[in-house]
């Protein structure tokens, strides 16, 4: 038996069945690790000995793999996670050095429950970025291209389970850094509506609009991961205290319900035509199954761009001054004075791009600029907000591709952060709202590679978002893999 | 386009110490973004509230209670440099 592609549900069928041990499959996922990222890059510290030793402890209580919902599960997690005496980078080396004192409380639910956490991955500088490309610790390649990029921020939890090194992966989406990768990566990528999953040990980049979620194969695995992990959390101050639903107990069969479908014609121009083509083949699938398919009016949704980049870089400028080379992570060598060692370990420590949101940031809020940038860019979010909650008030959910291009070469958007920034124009309203958003792989573009196709739910409506994303899951049929993994690994 | 006292305030308030070939970068950089920021002016925002981005059924004011952190060691491991268990820095007041 070989192991790399297997879903969540696989495996607990396996180990239910006593297939296969923990040991087996923990051991076959850290071989693949071993053998194969050097050509992805995505892990930055795998943990050979301790996972191996969870899973052995496992190996003699097969018995729960009935009980347990994640049950020997492999899973990797984004590196500004923290995780009890791992480091944390956060792709950055201003943290060189950083081994955490307590772990996040995702982490902690999922471990809890039978997961087995094999490693933490590559991302951009404290989650800035949309192609991975901003990380101190190299580049990720996206394992359906190797020219290409996997998307970012998350963009190592994506190539990661793409490329069949962990089952599950749990990623952050301050703007779309889990549903843009998982959308150039051929996963299913959920943000979770605001303060449904604990932030409680995640390393702050816009606390307003930062939210834990999974990267999993199937629809079914994300559910199964996020109610596991979800709830509140004392820890958080914004975490809500809505009771968590079974999910995957209402996905037990597939839905016949006809949903009611809302699209912006006006918001998805400039959609590259794969893309386009592939997202109204979508819309047909939905349409087969009996869904309606209405035009709806965001006309706040083109402002969000410049929305989330004074909002989210004025945050960041708050949370990142915490980095000052005075109580942990890298310090200059050459500060003769506290005023020097602060502003040089700073400049020294951080990369270009989170220097760049830093002063944006400063400068949005600094004194006869506040109300012109910071006060106004709420009040457009208070606009977009809006324009969502009455298009719900016509459709079940809100949809649009994940991305408005597939996988781009490495190094092509690198100069101009603009461009950069426009691979999120889809996503990055739904941050802004609060809402749960979900990409589902819908199709290939000419060049063989993965298209995302975005469901916008309404707050906390992550059951039907589920079950909406598994009846489209249904109709598309099973996804093909990337090349990287041909000969690689078999169900 | 931002000129260059400009940027070097925007990276003092930021504290943020720039190499000669990062100022000219960010002023390029800076001025790009800024300039298409200028978008949102064509939104009449009025009076319109800002979000609350909070659930309503979150706890924002919970009891403060102050606990000990369970290893206070393990903070300090991770320090830079310490000494006499505490932090370590430069000289702040010069003696006379």
């Amino acid at each position: 038996m070989e192991f790399g592609i297997q879903t969540i549900k696989e495996l607990l069928s396996g180990y239910q069945k006593k297939q296969f041990k923990p040991s087996e499959v923990i051991g076959a996922y850290l071989t693949n690790i071993s053998e194969r990222d050097e050509k992805i890059n995505s892990f930055l510290q795998v943990r050979i000995e301790e996972s191996l030793g969870r899973a052995k402890r496992l190996d003699e209580k097969m018995c729960e793999a009935e009980t347990l919902p994640l049950f020997g599960i492999p899973i990797a997690i984004k590196d500004n996670f923290l995780v009890s005496g791992w480091q944390a980078t956060a792709g950055s080396k201003i943290l060189s050095g950083y081994v955490s004192p307590y772990t996040a409380t995702s982490v902690e639910r999922l471990e809890a429950m039978g997961a087995i956490v094999i490693g933490k991955v590559n991302c951009d500088e404290f989650a800035m970025g949309s192609s991975n490309e901003n990380s101190a610790f190299g580049n990720v390649r996206n394992p359906w291209d190797l020219e290409r990029v996997p998307g970012g921020s998350s963009g190592g939890s994506a190539a990661a389970v793409a490329a069949g090194f962990a089952s599950v992966s749990l990623g952050t989406d301050t703007g779309g850094s889990i549903r843009q990768p998982a959308s150039l990566c051929g996963l299913v990528g959920l943000k979770p509506s605001y303060g449904r999953v604990s932030r409680y040990g995640v390393i702050s980049y816009a606390s307003s609009l930062d939210q834990v979620g999974p990267f999993s194969r199937t629809v079914w695995d994300s559910a199964r991961v996020l109610e596991v992990m979800a709830g509140f959390d004392d820890r958080d101050a914004t975490s809500s205290k809505r009771s968590v639903p079974k999910y995957t107990e209402e996905l037990k069969n597939i839905s016949e319900k006809k949903f009611t479908l809302g699209v912006s014609r006006k918001w998805l121009e400039g959609v590259d035509p794969d893309v386009a083509k592939s997202f109204e083949a979508g819309l047909e699938m939905f349409k087969k199954a009996g869904g309606k398919i209405i035009e709806i009016d965001l006309p706040h949704a083109r402002y969000a761009l410049s929305t989330y980049y004074l909002l989210a870089t004025s945050e960041a400028s708050s949370n990142l001054a915490r980095y000052d080379g005075v109580h942990y992570g890298y310090r200059t060598q050459s500060a003769t004075t506290s005023e020097e060692l602060y502003s040089r370990s700073r400049g020294e420590g951080f990369g270009r791009e989170v220097k760049l949101r830093i002063m944006l940031g400063t400068y949005a809020l600094s004194a006869g600029y506040y109300d012109a940038f910071y006060l106004k860019a709420n009040q457009v979010r208070k606009k977009i907000q809006e324009d969502f909650e009455k298009a719900f008030t016509q459709c079940d959910f809100v949809v649009a591709p994940t991305s408005p291009s597939t996988a781009f070469k490495l190094g092509e958007k690198t100069d101009d952060p603009l461009k950069m920034y426009l691979s999120d124009i889809f996503t990055l309203p739904v941050n802004l709202a609060g809402l749960p958003g979900l990409s589902i792989p819908c199709g290939l573009d000419s060049k063989n590679l993965p298209i995302g196709f975005q469901l916008i739910g309404k707050p906390f409506g992550e059951s039907v978002l589920f079950e909406a994303a598994q009846q489209f899951e249904a109709l598309r049929g099973e996804f093909p893999l990337p090349g990287f993994l041909e000969g690689a690994c078999r169900r | 386009m931002l000129n260059r006292e400009e940027v070097l305030k925007i990276a003092k308030l930021a504290r943020l110490t720039l190499t000669e070939e990062e100022i000219g970068f960010y002023q390029k950089q800076l001025t790009r973004v800024l300039g298409h920021i200028q978008d949102l002016n064509q939104v009449p925002t009025g009076t319109t509230a800002f979000v609350q981005h909070i659930p309503s059924d979150a706890e924002p004011f919970r009891k403060d209670d102050a606990e000990p952190f369970p290893s206070p060691l393990d903070l300090m491991k991770n320090a830079p440099s310490v000494e006499n268990n505490s932090f370590l820095l430069p000289t702040i007041v010069e003696h006379s």
